[in-house]
């Protein structure tokens, strides 16, 4: 029982992230490398805001949103739409040296120490078969599900999440029929930052941050192209076979290989089906 | 700005990726609720012409260089695409028309403009096969059913001047004049200007008002659809042969023999 | 009489030659004997340095081979630089082999890991090469850390390198250490201007191009490739093994995946595919972090933290990256091109053609 639920809870962190990741992709062909250090830094950023106006779930998820609006608006707007239309390899190097830059301003900022983030004495919940689940693990998976159903709803029914996978796949015509481009793809960016803080923030609150969390963004990253980049239940998917996949290493094999396992799977995974396993064929020939 | 044109494009000079010219020395009316064709092979830059138009991206590396562009007697030069398409000038492309991931109606639907003097209700019935196909995915549609989508889709945009490239590419003859008939129906009945651009001058001549015949990024000649269909040159080289004469043999209508001159 | 242009050639001739100018000659003469004489005029941290800068530079020519002239995105740089080390270490602690021969091993196991880590990009492009490259990065880093780990007890601040004895000769002081790496990246330079301007050079270039259309032209994308990987590991290999010898210690927490996004980052600042934008790069990217360093001295005291000074010298980084790639993403050397032709058509004005001009 306490396995299932370490695999759920692991699971739905690396599918916020992996989620972020596939929404950049579709909206603008852009891998982000950066996506651990986004998720860290909106996990810091909740910290000292926290600290100020007090813990609670629902000033994370309010604090989380202004943060992914700044972040996102000026990640696309400044920087990422300058290289629109360039060759893809610039957007991801941009993307790396992105990460490198949250990086540092962790470091400068909160001097790079161990933060956990306090969510007040919350009750635990203890399940049958012994194993007891703390209050953020639920909260964790609880938030995932609804951002999940929140993201199919948007896409599936409202007009401006048809009007975002049109732009998806074809930003021309979309312009060319009144759709702002640049308002989508910002939007794009402020949903991915938003679910890569909102997991930065329940990593925080049920581990711990430092500057060295930010490899949970490779494994979101290994998930989304386990996945499929194009796909979001792909996302899903990828994030179920890579947190199985740790766990299992971790706990048979040997912890030392738990930051390489990702890459591992990935490797086997598109040695035989390189556009992921819910991915679409043609997306191969875009990056 | 000259009675009532809705669109004045002067001088027009368009370079691809800095280095190529594309067109040079466009100039063209669309009057008011008219019709006009814009007719040549393939390369002339008809298609670079009404991207020029309606707007280019800026990761498209195009740029207008030289001309003005001028919509209801505003200078348009190089506004982007949903800037222009807010303004009334929608453009129905060659390629990629449609969205093919989205079903139908959702494509219908995109621009989602309720308001305007065209309603849905309306574009289907210009176009009934839509509402059979509502919920089919816009890819699996056949070549006709797309183009009669991404007419449908441009119609919903309350557009003021309609802009369509490349019609009748790979649909059968009789797909093509049906889609032409309609065209005309929805000028007459709603008094929105078309320009459209063909390499079938048939088709195209058949329908407009006025016409302009573009060779190599230039205008070479224009005039009224009569006097199009009347021009020697025009019929041999784009209506397939003068219609009253009797071609003696397949020597006669070689077109390298002849120069086109397009004067007088 | 046509004047040619410093960067403007206009003979496929003229343009193969390296330094196709006098006055370029002369430039280069300068450099060089400036660079002799250096260690006479300066201190020995700053011949450190300058140290460094060449150990770098090498490393960066590597990359660039791979990444540079044949457009295959790599982030496991670090990965060969560790495989040179680790050799180093097992040749010559392990094995006592001297120092002349451990270099060539390096070369040879730079070029076996190299062919390996390059079969990925037989079947895949763009960010899942990356993405292998990466796996592969992490893959080796066990291997290393496993067998650091078993090295022993006094394995765990790094495995001590003696320094190397050439024919009697022990190679010890930033000076002497000067004098052989700045031969040996000459050696390293040429040898990759000469391949960027023979048969393979224009290979990889057609590869990073367009390479189905390399492909149609005859061009074996499979050979091509995987020598690219092999003669860029090869040289990061060796680079890798001489950092071993001049800083006597090899510890694997060195290579780290920050490591390879630094040669990354020099190749993108310097200018990817230009030689001697590797060059500049590696020697920016080296000494900028001392001289962020420098900058905080004029700061009082109470804000000079260690680790303050730490981030703020690799978020520079990181905003340099950034910065070239969305303004100069030619690089330094682009930078080096305009003042060259800016003197050179003196006193006409010289406006780069539009196109080339990306």
């Amino acid at each position: 029982m306490e396995f299932a639920a370490t695999i759920l809870i692991l699971t739905c962190t690396y599918a916020l992230l992996a989620a972020g990741v596939v929404i950049l992709y579709k909206a603008g062909r852009v891998v982000n490398f950066a996506h651990g250090e986004i998720a860290v830094l909106g996990g810091y950023v909740f910290y000292s805001s926290g600290m100020v106006t007090g813990n609670s779930l629902w000033f994370a998820i309010f604090g989380a949103t202004v943060f992914s609006i700044i972040v996102g608006i000026f990640v696309y707007m400044a920087i990422m739409r300058r290289v629109v239309g360039e060759p893809f390899y610039v957007a991801i190097l941009l993307t790396i040296g992105l990460g490198v830059v949250f990086k540092s301003a962790i470091i400068v900022i909160w001097r790079a120490t161990e933060v956990t983030i306090d969510f007040g004495v919350q009750p635990a919940i203890r399940l049958a078969g012994g194993a007891t689940l703390s209050y953020m693990d639920v909260a964790t998976v609880i938030l995932t599900i609804v951002f999940f159903a929140a993201l199919y709803i948007f896409f599936r029914f409202t007009h401006l999440g048809i009007q975002f996978r049109g732009t998806a796949e074809n930003p021309l015509l979309a312009s060319q029929r009144g759709v702002n481009v640049n308002f989508v793809l910002s939007l794009a960016w402020v949903i991915a930052v938003f679910a890569a803080s909102l997991a930065g923030v329940l990593y925080g609150g049920r581990a711990f941050l430092s500057s060295e969390s930010v490899t949970i963004g490779l494994a979101g990253l290994t998930a989304a192209l386990v996945g499929g980049l194009d796909s979001l239940r792909g996302a899903v998917v990828g994030s179920f076979i890579v947190a199985l996949a740790q766990y299992l290493t971790v706990r048979l094999i040997s912890p030392v290989l738990s930051d390489a396992l990702p890459f591992i799977i990935v490797l086997v995974v598109m040695s035989v089906r390189p556009w992921g396993l819910l991915g679409t064929l043609e997306e191969l020939d875009r990056v | 700005m000259s009675k009532s044109n809705l669109l004045e494009v002067r001088q027009l000079e368009v370079v691809y990726h800095r280095v190529a010219t594309a067109i040079q020395g466009v100039s063209l009316d669309v009057p008011d609720g008219a019709i006009v064709a814009l007719v040549g092979t393939n390369g002339a830059g008809k298609t670079t012409t009404l991207r020029a138009i309606s707007g280019f991206l800026p990761s498209e590396d195009v740029e207008i260089t030289d001309g003005d562009v001028r919509f209801c007697g505003t200078r348009i030069n190089g506004r982007l695409p949903d800037q222009l398409a807010r303004r009334g000038i929608i453009l129905v492309p060659e390629r990629d028309k449609v969205f093919a991931t989205l079903s139908a109606e959702d494509n219908l639907g995109f621009a989602g403009r309720r308001d305007g003097p065209i309603t849905r209700a309306r574009v289907l019935k210009y176009f009934p096969r839509l509402a059979e196909r509502a919920r089919h995915l816009a890819g699996y549609l056949s070549g006709g059913e797309k183009q009669m989508l991404a007419i449908g889709m441009a119609l919903l945009c309350r557009p003021k001047l309609l802009l369509v490239d490349e019609l009748s590419l790979g649909l059968a003859p009789i797909v093509v004049d049906d889609l032409m008939e309609r065209l005309k129906r929805i000028n007459q009945e709603l008094g929105l200007s078309i320009l459209l651009v063909e390499q079938n001058a048939n088709a195209a001549l058949a329908i407009a008002n006025y016409g302009y015949v573009m060779e190599s990024g230039r205008v070479v000649f224009y005039g009224s659809a009569a006097e199009l269909r009347s021009h020697p040159d025009v019929q041999e080289f784009y209506l397939g042969g003068a219609s009253h004469e009797a071609v003696k043999s397949y020597r006669d209508i070689k077109q390298y023999r002849r120069k086109r001159r397009w004067w007088g | 009489m046509a004047h040619r242009g410093s960067n403007l050639r206009i003979s496929y001739l003229e343009g193969n030659k390296i330094l196709p100018r006098p006055y370029q000659k002369v430039l280069v003469a300068i450099v060089v004997t400036g660079a002799l004489l250096l260690p006479a005029a300066s201190s020995t941290f700053f011949v450190h340095l300058i140290d460094l800068c060449f150990l770098a530079a090498t490393g960066a020519l590597g990359l660039t081979i791979l990444t540079g002239f044949c457009g295959q995105i790599s982030l496991g740089h670090a990965a060969f630089l560790a495989i040179g080390a680790f050799t180093t270490v097992i040749f010559s602690v392990h094995l006592k082999f001297p120092f002349l021969l451990v270099l060539p091993i390096a070369a040879v196991a730079g070029a076996i890991i190299g062919f390996v880590v390059g079969l990925p990009s037989l079947r895949f492009r763009g960010v899942y090469l990356a993405i292998s490259t990466l796996a592969m990065h992490y893959a080796i880093v066990f291997l290393a850390t496993s067998y650091q780990a078993n090295f022993g007890t006094s394995a765990s601040a790094g495995i001590t390198i003696r320094d190397p004895n050439v024919f009697g000769f022990v190679m010890q002081g930033d000076t002497a250490w000067y004098y052989f790496l700045f031969i040996f990246l000459s050696l390293v330079t040429v040898a990759c201007l000469n391949l960027g301007r023979t048969r393979p050079g224009r290979a990889w270039m057609a590869i990073r191009d367009r390479d189905i259309a390399a492909e149609a032209l005859g061009v074996s994308l499979a050979r091509y490739k995987l020598l690219a990987f092999m003669v860029s590991s090869t040289i990061a290999s060796v680079s890798g093994s001489l950092m071993a010898y001049y800083t006597n210690v090899v510890t694997v927490e060195r290579y780290t995946l920050d490591l390879a996004i630094l040669y990354v980052a020099m190749i993108i600042v310097g200018g990817m595919g230009s030689v001697l934008g590797s060059i500049l790069g590696a020697f920016f990217i080296t000494l900028l972090p001392y001289a962020i360093n420098s900058l905080f001295e004029f700061l009082p005291s109470s804000l000079r933290f260690s680790t303050t000074v730490f981030g703020v010298q690799v978020g520079a980084i990181g905003l340099c990256v950034i910065l070239f790639l969305v303004f100069e993403p030619k690089g330094l050397a682009e930078l080096w091109r305009r003042i060259e032709t800016y003197f050179d058509r003196w006193p006409f004005r010289y406006r780069p053609l539009e196109a080339t001009r990306r």
